[in-house]
């Protein structure tokens, strides 16, 4: 714990000598969505349905990282009406594919760690597959939908009068540059996250063909997927958001 | 219309070769050497109701399965395959009419019987595959196939050099993937950004800022003696996990940090452009703003992803009644740590990214 404590002062310390407020609440995000999480962990294994808790709490924490992520409310507002679209159209994709991929629960490569444990124990580990996936890719939606949010309000602000067609192909521009980058944070975050499974599937002389229907690997690697589409229908979604709101001012 | 077409012909070719590969995969038994069968039956036998020594209820029922062979010595022959899932079903399946698996066949004089090795997924991760790469393409034309490129390059790298890994069997292995992220930076960089000045200053910016935080972190970790840090909790470790869980959180942190520094570079490049007489301070100064506005978002993004994972582990734990500590040091203080370093990496790197750059930028080369 201790480790913990001081990577942590670290962190924050850092934080807020280069970020000073910004770094206060980057902070206070990371921490609150953390608490989130745990809450999740413990209401699921309290019996309460998994995707519906998880439904509820990812819209929070979408709030604490879009709301602490920027203090422009005309950037954080159309940022977060922007996420939650993009979050229901991304369960509706990942409930179907987590079901025909069958990659709840455990694998092979699991036994060693679960081999104590009771597998019995009445919870339903599909819904909670399908729960690690939308949490996954909820950090991806809200850092896509801020970076085009933001990109926007300064376009809007210096030309107020800008044409609303045009508006939307400046985001799809910001959109581009922001996916390549994105696209870089999530696969080297799997690489990093999985590294100790990749050495041992290659260590235990998997083929291909075993690595690509491998139930732990194709988990992890649809749930990048899930993000890096989230990345993707944040870009047109956000931009159509923000012409939304203007039509409405005028 | 017609340049309609052409204006979105390479969308249309990545759609319809895609298209056509999922196809192939989803016919593409022939190409395993494993049995594949198809399941064209399947009926419950009777639930049995299990309580655990925790009283967590849960129910098992075996099933009757019969399929046909897809491929191999067995090809079209009738195999019958028995079944038992559970209710939770944490670790088996159920199975149901046209699921395809894997299966190692027992022959017997009245027939065919196996036991079932796994489910196939190839088509589904091949489907998904397609629809992320066309979206891709379709909103970013080329450099959404440069993007596509870059990761099926670096992970052709990353297998080698875990190959080469398990090789050399070395016991400093962490220099080995330090040196893979030194080949990741250089080549993803330079195909993201091209091979330029740009590209130099922020490929400089990214070394330091993730070396400074794996620097920093192991100064902790040694002066705290690890206390709370129990490596041998990282899943699937068959290496020193110390060193193994190092190595990942290095690799982890490097597209976080490269993402952070390919954005402020690039704005105070463009900045220099649009400003020429503007000063070195004056530039540090937006680079930090522009670094403070990416941060947070971005160490949630990693926090997200790194912890995600342990949701079924966590749950497993809490449900053998095992307390809040002990399941949080074993499943997710990995996970936290790991987005602890890489948040020191991401909010080092932008002092570190506004420094570079607003000295080493030149007048005139800002393209």
């Amino acid at each position: 714990m201790i480790t913990i404590g001081w990577l942590s002062a670290i962190l924050f310390g850092l934080m807020v000598i280069i970020g000073g407020m910004n770094g206060v609440r980057s902070f206070l995000s990371l921490f609150l969505n953390f608490l989130m999480l745990f809450f999740t962990i413990i209401l699921i294994t309290g019996g309460f349905p998994p995707v519906v808790v998880t439904l509820i709490n990812g819209i929070i924490i979408l709030a604490i990282t879009i709301f602490l992520g920027d203090d422009n409310t005309q950037v954080t507002e159309t940022a977060f009406y922007a996420s939650l679209i993009v979050l229901i159209i991304l369960v509706l994709l990942i409930i179907p594919v987590e079901h025909l991929a069958a990659v709840q629960g455990f694998g092979a490569e699991d036994s060693e760690e679960i081999e104590a444990f009771s597998l019995l124990v009445g919870a339903n580990f599909m819904q909670i597959a399908i729960s690690t996936a939308i949490f996954s890719t909820l950090g991806a939606i809200a850092e896509g939908a801020i970076a085009i949010s933001a990109g926007l309000n300064e376009i809007v602000e210096q030309t107020p009068t800008i044409d609303l067609k045009k508006l939307y192909a400046a985001g799809i521009s910001i959109g581009k540059h922001i996916i390549g980058t994105t696209f870089n944070t999530l696969f080297f975050g799997f690489f990093g996250g999985f590294l100790a499974l990749f050495i041992l599937l290659v260590q235990t002389h998997a083929t291909f063909a075993d690595i690509i229907n491998d139930k732990i690997f194709v988990a992890e690697l649809i749930m990048i997927l899930f993000s890096i589409i989230g990345v993707i229908l944040a870009v047109p979604i956000t931009a159509w958001v923000l012409i939304q709101k203007l039509k409405q001012r005028k | 219309m017609k340049q309609l077409f052409y204006k979105n012909l390479i969308l249309i070719l990545t759609i319809v070769i895609g298209g056509l590969f999922v196809l192939g995969v989803k016919f593409d038994q022939a190409l395993y050497s494993d049995t594949i069968v198809k399941i064209t039956q399947v009926t419950d036998d009777k639930t049995e109701k299990v309580t655990d020594e925790f009283e967590n209820k849960d129910t098992q029922t075996k099933q009757k399965i019969s399929g046909i062979v897809m491929n191999g010595k067995y090809q079209g022959q009738k195999i019958v395959l028995p079944n038992t899932y559970s209710s939770s079903r944490a670790n088996d399946q159920k199975y149901q009419k046209n699921d395809q698996v894997f299966v190692t066949v027992n022959p017997h004089k009245s027939g065919l019987t196996g036991t079932i090795d796994g489910f196939k997924r190839d088509v589904v991760v091949a489907v998904l595959i397609w629809v992320a790469v066309s979206m891709l393409v379709g909103f970013m034309q080329i450099s959404g196939m440069i993007a596509v490129l870059s990761i099926a390059l670096n992970m052709v790298i990353f297998f080698l050099a875990i190959k080469f890994e398990i090789f050399v069997n070395i016991t400093n292995f962490f220099w080995i993937f330090a040196g893979i992220a030194l080949v990741f930076a250089v080549l993803t960089l330079s195909l993201v950004i091209g091979l330029n000045r740009q590209m130099l200053v922020t490929l400089l910016a990214t070394l330091t800022g993730t070396s400074l935080s794996v620097i920093i972190s192991v100064i902790v970790l040694r002066l705290t003696n690890d206390q709370g840090m129990h490596y041998e909790a990282l899943s699937y470790a068959t290496q020193a996990p110390k060193e193994l869980f190092l190595a990942a959180t290095l690799l982890g942190s490097l597209g976080a940090v490269m993402d952070e520094s390919t954005d402020i570079v690039a704005t105070l490049f463009q900045l220099k452009e649009e400003q020429p007489m503007i000063s070195p301070k004056e530039l540090f100064k937006s680079g930090r703003e522009v670094g403070q506005s990416i941060m947070g978002p971005l160490i949630n993004v990693l926090f997200l992803i790194f912890i995600a994972d342990i949701f079924p582990l966590a749950v497993l734990y809490f449900r053998t009644t095992n307390t809040i500590g002990y399941t949080f040091s074993w499943t997710m203080a990995l996970g936290v740590v790991q987005t602890l370093i890489s948040g020191i990496g991401i909010v080092i790197a932008i002092p570190v990214a506004s420094f570079f750059a607003s000295r080493l930028i030149k007048g005139g080369d800002a393209s």
